[in-house]
């Protein structure tokens, strides 16, 4: 439904006489999601409504694109009949565009049901956006964000990176890095036989393709927190034996998704590359330690399972925020 | 697991991949539950990147399959089977290559002879490592035969000098309980109990584990889970569907057999029994086998009064006329099978004296439905409430299917001026409360019992109590015709004998 109304005390009369047309059974979590790109904003929305469907949550979207003509909309999910259970996901989208910071706190305290995890889903590219952030930041308990979403490059990264140095107690998750799980699960793998452990500490370049930036970055920034390594320029790291590990970035094919790794060691290369199913990974070893091909899949990597884990995972991820920084060292 | 832990990219990955390599060998491989279930569920635990790196699949079975044929039947059952949908390449390739094929006899040497060489096969080439699981999908008329050659063939635990061996045992373990000794006593010639998977797909169910997560991860229900509080529990195991095509056996088992005795005692287990003192399966299975131990027999002259039998008659399933029982193929035309059974045992321990725990279980009834309703007792006091008002006990129900989830009925004000009392319902879906989709339990269940973990695995001592608690009415049903069969209705609630045996108590069954 619509709701045309010039005030906030007004919408929010109108909100909540529509949200009281179905009751919330169960609820948890608060999702709070600002965009402020045109060019994402239905992406963004189609994932927002996914988890509200799929999730007995309160979802407000600010949307500060302008597209929403000045008005509230207000989703619910109404009992199905069918089913004893009820599937509860209301979502509220506001035109965030006609407020200033102080009416979207208002916003947020008057809908979101308190006692439950609120998460902020931060899309957000104008720097005339800053306020509201500052804002809504701390009425939330994480923040999430895509460093991958709208950028190839690692502009958007570095700001991720700048924003933890400078915040670091800010419960933070970046879902360019959740991404990619399957993929340090799959490298971690060639060295899960004892036997080939010190092949670890002789690798000597890296390699890496991806469609964004963030992608390379945080798996190099991974490796390098995992194995002691530091960032020495932008292309390369030293290892605590001060020998240098080269490290390659190439840009290529679908934006937020890994497409190649080859880690070179003294003696083998160990390739991992996306198969025609790009759900699916085929890995092998050349050189000393050869080994045929292996297929390892891709399981849960789409975005509405990564906010659910982004949900599920509470409190700091100290491997993410180690990664973090050593990106943060990296970029410079 | 030593690698895993030394190795430094491990530091903080979760992986559920399973660590140990195995062969699984499915006995009774062109069957029905194969192509349905196991499969499929081995399927998704690959897509699920759970299987281990170095995995085989054996199908054993009479029929006659090449190895690709019996790839090709299985790429076809998991097309038409599997919760995510066709299986592709290139990983359907991949697959493949685990899957091989043993036509041979559940009694013949050489055909164990050929399994042997199959598995040895998966060792040298797939690195499986010799550990073994042994999954019987078969009759339980051949388990026994099963077991021997495995053993005569090298293929059991004694002669397993590199690895592990393992058994899976589907239901029904027996079929009486003079059955099930003897069963058990030609398995565990074999396999040592820890070996021993006795596999109850309702214990891999989401709702079903979440009952000890409700009981003893929440401070809330425990103070109230007895007789001090609780009227009385109704169990329903509700099936819509009829025999389908397992007329023959179902009409040799019926409902009590089919369903009472397993899945339906192992929720009554989880259900009442005390608090376990660790999580380990030792420690559950301890809990499970007691409260079990504290059902009160029936006595053979109230078998009339504590339990009640129907059987199926046509009527209409959704609005589509189905058949009679009697009608279904390989059913005897004057069967005297139950397919509805009613039960009602007490328990007779401190916790749950005096109160009644209602079970049943059948087949083509209104709805398909299994929960769980724990019902507390009347209020004490009536405070609140115009004349008008109902004031209904408070029921805590866990549902198992099609809906996972819990709901708690409570009375509540109506808003108005008058202190009007309602009745209503807070609900918690599984689905919806956590975002994911429950994993079918065989899926949870195969790869429990690859990890060796028993914990949702049923132990001999508790399937021998549970066949002692059934015997009295089992005996007395097998021996005396119900004249009344067919007693209900398809699409219905099941016979008018189960709504009296709860009315004599003044009480009456949830609806299904």
């Amino acid at each position: 439904m619509n709701l045309e109304s010039s005030t906030v005390a007004a919408s929010l009369d109108a909100i909540r006489a529509e949200l009281s047309r179905t009751k919330l059974s169960t609820s948890t979590l608060n999702f709070i999601v600002w965009i402020d790109d045109p060019n994402r904003r239905d992406w963004i929305l189609e994932r927002a409504a996914k988890l509200s469907r799929k999730h007995p949550s309160f979802t407000l979207v600010l949307d500060n694109t302008g597209a929403d003509g000045g008005s509230a909309t207000v989703t619910t999910c109404p009992r199905d009949p069918e089913s004893h259970f009820t599937v509860q996901g209301e979502q509220v989208r506001i035109d965030a565009s006609r407020f200033g910071a102080e009416a979207l706190v208002e916003y947020v305290t008057a809908l979101c049901p308190s006692g439950v995890p609120t998460l902020l889903w931060w899309s957000g590219i104008r720097e005339s956006s800053r306020p509201a952030f500052e804002a809504l930041l701390p009425l939330s308990d994480t923040l999430l964000v895509d460093s991958s979403g709208a950028v190839r490059d690692e502009s958007a990264l570095r700001l991720v990176a700048d924003f933890h140095r400078a915040r670091p107690t800010v419960v933070l998750r970046d879902l360019a890095w959740m991404r990619l799980s399957p993929w340090q699960d799959m490298i971690a793998n060639f060295f899960d036989n004892p036997a080939l452990l010190n092949e670890l500490y002789t690798i000597r370049k890296l390699y890496i393709t991806s469609g964004s930036a963030s992608e390379a970055l945080y798996l190099g920034g991974w490796l390098a927190s995992r194995l002691g390594w530091t960032a020495s320029g932008r292309d390369a790291f030293t290892d605590a034996q001060g020998k240098e590990i080269s490290f390659s970035r190439t840009i290529d094919g679908e934006i937020r998704r890994v497409h190649s790794i080859c880690l070179d060691s003294d003696t083998s290369w160990y390739h991992g590359e996306v198969t025609e199913d790009p759900t699916v990974v085929s890995i092998w070893v050349e050189g000393d330690h050869a080994r045929e091909v292996r297929l390892f899949p891709l399981p849960a990597i789409d975005t509405a399972s990564l906010i659910e884990r982004a949900i599920l995972e509470q409190g700091p991820d100290e491997m993410f925020e180690t990664s973090l920084r050593t990106v943060g060292t990296l970029l410079g | 697991m030593t690698s895993t832990l030394v190795n430094p990219l491990r530091k903080g990955l979760v992986s559920s991949r399973i660590t140990d390599p195995c062969s699984i060998v499915f006995f009774g491989a062109s069957g029905d539950l194969t192509k349905r279930m196991l499969m499929p569920a081995l399927w998704n635990l690959r897509l699920a990147d759970i299987l281990p790196e170095h995995y085989g699949i054996v199908g054993f079975s009479r029929s006659q399959f090449s190895d690709d044929e019996f790839r090709d039947a299985m790429h076809e059952a998991i097309d038409e089977f599997s919760r995510t949908g066709p299986a592709k390449d290139p990983l359907w390739s991949d697959f493949a290559k685990h899957v091989s094929y043993v036509s041979g006899k559940f009694d013949d040497p050489a055909s164990f002879a050929t399994l042997r060489e199959a598995l040895e096969r998966n060792d040298r080439e797939l690195g499986t490592g010799g550990n073994r699981l042994f999954y019987l999908s078969t009759p339980p008329s051949v388990f026994a035969a099963i077991v021997e050659q495995l053993d005569a063939a090298g293929l059991g635990p004694r002669d397993n000098k590199t690895g592990w061996s393992r058994i899976i045992v589907e239901k029904p373990f027996g079929t009486d309980l003079d059955s099930a000794r003897a069963l058990q006593a030609e398995v565990s010639k074999v396999f040592d109990e820890k070996l021993i998977y006795r596999i109850d797909h309702y214990l891999g169910k989401e709702p079903v584990q979440d009952i000890m997560a409700l009981r003893f991860a929440n401070v809330i229900f425990e103070p109230i889970w007895n007789r001090r509080y609780v009227d009385s529990v109704q169990i329903t195991a509700a099936e819509t569907v009829g025999v389908e095509q397992r007329g023959g056996y179902y009409d040799n088992a019926g409902a009590l057999r089919d369903m009472i005795q397993n899945h339906v005692m192992n929720l009554l287990a989880l259900v009442a029994m005390e608090p376990p003192v660790a999580s380990d399966a030792d420690s559950i299975r301890d809990e499970k086998y007691k409260v079990l131990r504290a059902v009160r027999p029936i006595e053979a002259n109230r078998v009339t009064l504590d339990a009640a039998r129907g059987q199926y008659d046509a009527g209409s399933i959704g609005g589509k006329p189905v058949p009679g029982y009697r009608e279904e193929p390989d059913v005897r035309p004057d069967s005297n099978t139950e397919t509805y059974a009613a039960v009602k045992l007490w328990i007779d321990n401190w916790r749950w004296a005096d109160v009644p725990f209602y079970l049943r279980s059948g087949k083509r009834l209104g709805h398909k439905n299994s929960e769980i309703a724990i019902r507390f007792r009347s209020l004490p006091h009536r405070l609140f409430g115009e004349a008008g008002d109902a004031l209904d006990n408070n029921v805590l129900v866990m549902k198992i299917q099609p809906e996972e989830g819990i709901s708690l009925r409570f009375n509540a004000k109506v808003p108005g001026p008058k202190m009007h009392i309602r009745s209503v319902s807070m609900d918690f879906n599984y689905g919806t409360g956590f975002g994911v989709v429950s994993a079918p339990a065989y899926e949870r269940l195969i790869g429990d019992a690859m990890r060796g973990d028993a914990t949702l695995f049923t132990r001999w001592d508790a399937v021998e109590t549970a066949w002692q608690i059934v015997m009295p009415i089992l005996d007395r049903w097998l021996n005396t015709i119900d004249e009344s069969f067919p007693n209900y209705s398809a699409g219905s609630q099941g016979p008018p004998s189960s709504d009296r045996m709860l009315a004599m108590d003044d009480r009456e069954w949830r609806k299904i």
